[in-house]
């Protein structure tokens, strides 16, 4: 008997053991305000490997983290660092530490209407308006006008980044509209006159950028301040994966990190790493 | 061609008659004070009749009294403002729905364990049902709720009743629970059934942690990569038969741990005592109920398979396994463990564990003829193949093999046994 259950083990042991790779394929799935920079990388790599495709969508970074851990996509794409817990999960499933590289830097734009006379605010004066303490711009030398603010989904890093570095953790506003991606913000702040919204900085088409004040001087989000960290609302945008990059997935990232993959970073309005 | 003609021509005079016929008339015409730079180009709508060139035969007509195109963008703003108020009250709703978080996972079982001896007696083939877990938390900004029920064939159980607080301004670093909840007690007791890849915790963590929870309040804190959870419980165990606390006795629970990423751990201390009576006793006595441990979980990149990960655990205590009533009152135990899980690819892992328990220090082992002591240690060499059928479903395949220490001419009981679980969690 003892042998039948050793062998039934092994047999099920051998039945369940297929090796799958989906070969030539890279997903890359997450971030919004990453999914134009990493669409550009995805071409140019794709040109000089074309047997190697790379599938990039959005849909936030809280779902491409999800993704990881359910092995949809290879790479997730974050503008925020990953959770503990999301870490905890992706190790318990899959029994290694997931590897965080930052691939970009991006500084945290609020964006107001061009016809607002407000160029700059302090993180405070951003805080209290997005808190709903201060609701009209002549609190903060703007017009006499209600201040309408757009914000981003839960589910979106750049919301998560600025509810924790702006708003000290605390809720936005309950008056707070949100919308489904940094353009859809870009796109209701130009049409809004008393609007604010917050994105990345590749998206500021469009809209007036406001700098951030500190003490006496005001810095705009230029890739000369956010690399100096001059600029108070920089962040790093990640590619996580389950465990090290290996194979396609590898030579994509090396792509992206070499001199060629960080010009791109340059021309789509981001910063580079390196 | 002729069938083309027939097909335009209805075409025109539905078209005119759904212009005739929608509801727009009945909506009321924007005020002079509404905003109406959206709909700028509709200025331009009223002069179109003075245009020189006359309309063709077949165009179709506007007739008389129906809404002008300034008018329809009109009703069109309306419609949309609408949708966007019944879009933000959607959208209230949800907020709150989202808080709420259902989850749960079914684990179904077959398991064959071989005769004990060669008489035949024990042993068994079975079907069963080992865990059927529903769980409801809601989460807010400052606090949590937490139920979670077990319904399996013997019943309905509770498993975790809790009620947290965040402290207000530590980012839920720093929380205070109170209710029914797990031990902060080493790795693999608290260690969710669904995460873990053997079907059951070692020999020793369930009897130092039978059901692996209790009654009490616990403060769980977080500072960088430390992690600290104090509680202070009732100590008897959701597995002592009991719903209450019987004496005055609190046990203190504590698991200070650290997590580096690729390797974390921690050590854990537990004092407290039971009152029970040893049949040398006249009255009860309070006992003293006592652990140590000490965890360490690794994990590795190194084979190109997959993740790998080695985790060990080592308990020492005194007075110990509630289960089934059956408290072994005052008597030193030790154990460990040592498990070694290979992931391969995505979906599929094996692992092997060997885990030892002396339920008696210092004991000799024993013998009574051809059988051994109750008391005596016992290692266990374990093996799981498990499998991954998408992110809710997991089937795995057990063999443990159960070796107790034998002297003289005691034979190590033929105790050996498979289990094939499937495991569907949502």
């Amino acid at each position: 008997m003892k042998k039948t259950l050793l062998s039934s083990f092994v047999a099920f042991g051998l039945a369940v053991l297929p090796l799958s790779a989906q070969a030539g394929t890279v997903t890359v799935k997450g971030s919004d305000t990453m999914v134009i920079l990493v669409q550009r990388w995805a071409e140019a790599f794709m040109k000089k490997n074309p047997a190697t495709k790379i599938q990039v969508t959005g849909g936030g970074s809280g779902t491409g983290l999800a993704a990881l851990q359910n092995g949809t996509t290879d790479i997730a794409m974050s503008s925020r660092e990953i959770k503990e817990a999301e870490e905890e999960k992706l190790r318990a499933r899959y029994n290694t530490p997931p590897t965080g590289l930052p691939v970009a830097k991006d500084g945290v734009t609020f964006y107001v209407n061009e016809s607002n006379k407000v160029d700059a605010l302090t993180v405070e004066q951003l805080k209290d308006i997005y808190l709903g303490d201060t609701t009209s711009w002549k609190a903060v030398g703007g017009a006499d006008a209600p201040i309408v603010l757009y914000s981003r989904e839960n589910s979106s890093g750049t919301y998560v980044f600025v509810k924790d570095t702006v708003l000290g953790g605390d809720d936005f506003a309950a008056s707070a509209q949100t919308l489904p991606g940094t353009a859809a913000v870009v796109n209701a702040v130009s049409k809004e006159k008393n609007g604010i919204g917050y994105g990345g900085a590749a998206y500021a088409k469009g809209i007036k950028e406001l700098k951030v004040k500190k003490g006496n001087d005001a810095f705009a989000p230029t890739a000369e301040n956010v690399k100096s960290g001059k600029y108070p609302l920089s962040r790093d945008l990640f590619f996580y994966l389950r465990n090290k990059p290996a194979g396609e997935a590898k030579a994509f990232i090396d792509f992206a990190l070499s001199a060629e993959g960080q010009a791109i970073v340059t021309q789509v309005g981001y910063f580079p790493v390196k | 061609m002729r069938s083309l003609l027939v097909t335009v021509s209805l075409l025109t005079s539905s078209a005119a008659m759904a212009q005739a016929s929608t509801p727009q008339e009945a909506l009321p015409t924007p005020t002079a004070s509404e905003p109406r730079e959206a709909v700028e180009p509709s200025a331009t709508a009223p002069q179109a009749p003075a245009s020189p060139t006359p309309p063709r035969a077949n165009a179709p007509t506007v007739p008389e009294g129906s809404p002008s195109i300034d008018e329809r963008l009109t009703a069109d703003e309306h419609r949309v403002e609408a949708l966007e108020e019944q879009n933000t009250e959607t959208k209230n709703d949800l907020s709150a729905l989202k808080k709420l978080r259902i989850s749960g996972y079914v684990q179904g079982r077959y398991q064959y364990q071989q005769d004990l001896d060669d008489s035949g007696a024990g042993g068994y083939s079975r079907f069963g049902v080992r865990r059927g877990r529903l769980k409801a938390t809601y989460t807010t900004e400052w606090s949590q709720y937490m139920l979670q029920i077990d319904a399996v064939p013997a019943g309905v159980t509770l498993k975790d009743a809790e009620a947290t607080l965040f402290v207000p301004g530590t980012k839920q670093q720093l929380s205070v629970t109170l209710g029914q909840m797990k031990w902060p007690f080493g790795y693999e007791g608290p260690q969710s059934s669904s995460d873990r890849e053997f079907p059951e915790r070692s020999r020793v963590v369930r009897n130092m942690l039978p059901a692996e929870r209790d009654r009490g309040a616990k403060v769980n804190g977080r500072y960088k990569f430390l992690r600290l959870a104090v509680g202070l419980f009732d100590g008897n165990g959701t597995d002592s038969g009991t719903t209450q606390d019987n004496d005055k006795e609190k046990d203190f629970v504590a698991h200070l741990g650290f997590d580096l990423k690729w390797i974390a751990g921690g050590v854990s201390g537990w004092y407290g005592h039971d009152m029970g009576r040893l049949p040398t006793d006249t009255f009860r006595h309070a006992y003293e109920r006592s652990r140590i441990g000490a965890d360490l979980q690794a994990y590795f990149d190194v084979v190109p398979l997959g993740g790998t990960s080695l985790k060990g655990e080592f308990i020492a205590g005194r007075t110990y396994g509630a289960a089934n009533n059956a408290t072994h009152l005052d008597v030193p135990a030790h154990g460990w463990y040592l498990l070694l899980v290979q992931n391969i690819g995505l979906n599929d892992a094996v692992a092997v564990r060997y885990d030892t328990f002396d339920p008696h220090n210092g004991q000799t082992d024993l013998a009574a003829g051809e059988v051994p002591g109750a008391d005596n240690a016992v290692d266990t060499v374990g093996f799981v193949v498990q499998h991954h059928f998408g992110e809710n479903l997991k089937v795995s395949a057990t063999y443990e093999i159960p070796m107790t220490h034998a002297v003289a001419q005691a034979l190590d009981p033929h105790d050996n046994l498979f289990t094939l679980q499937m495991q569907a969690r949502f």
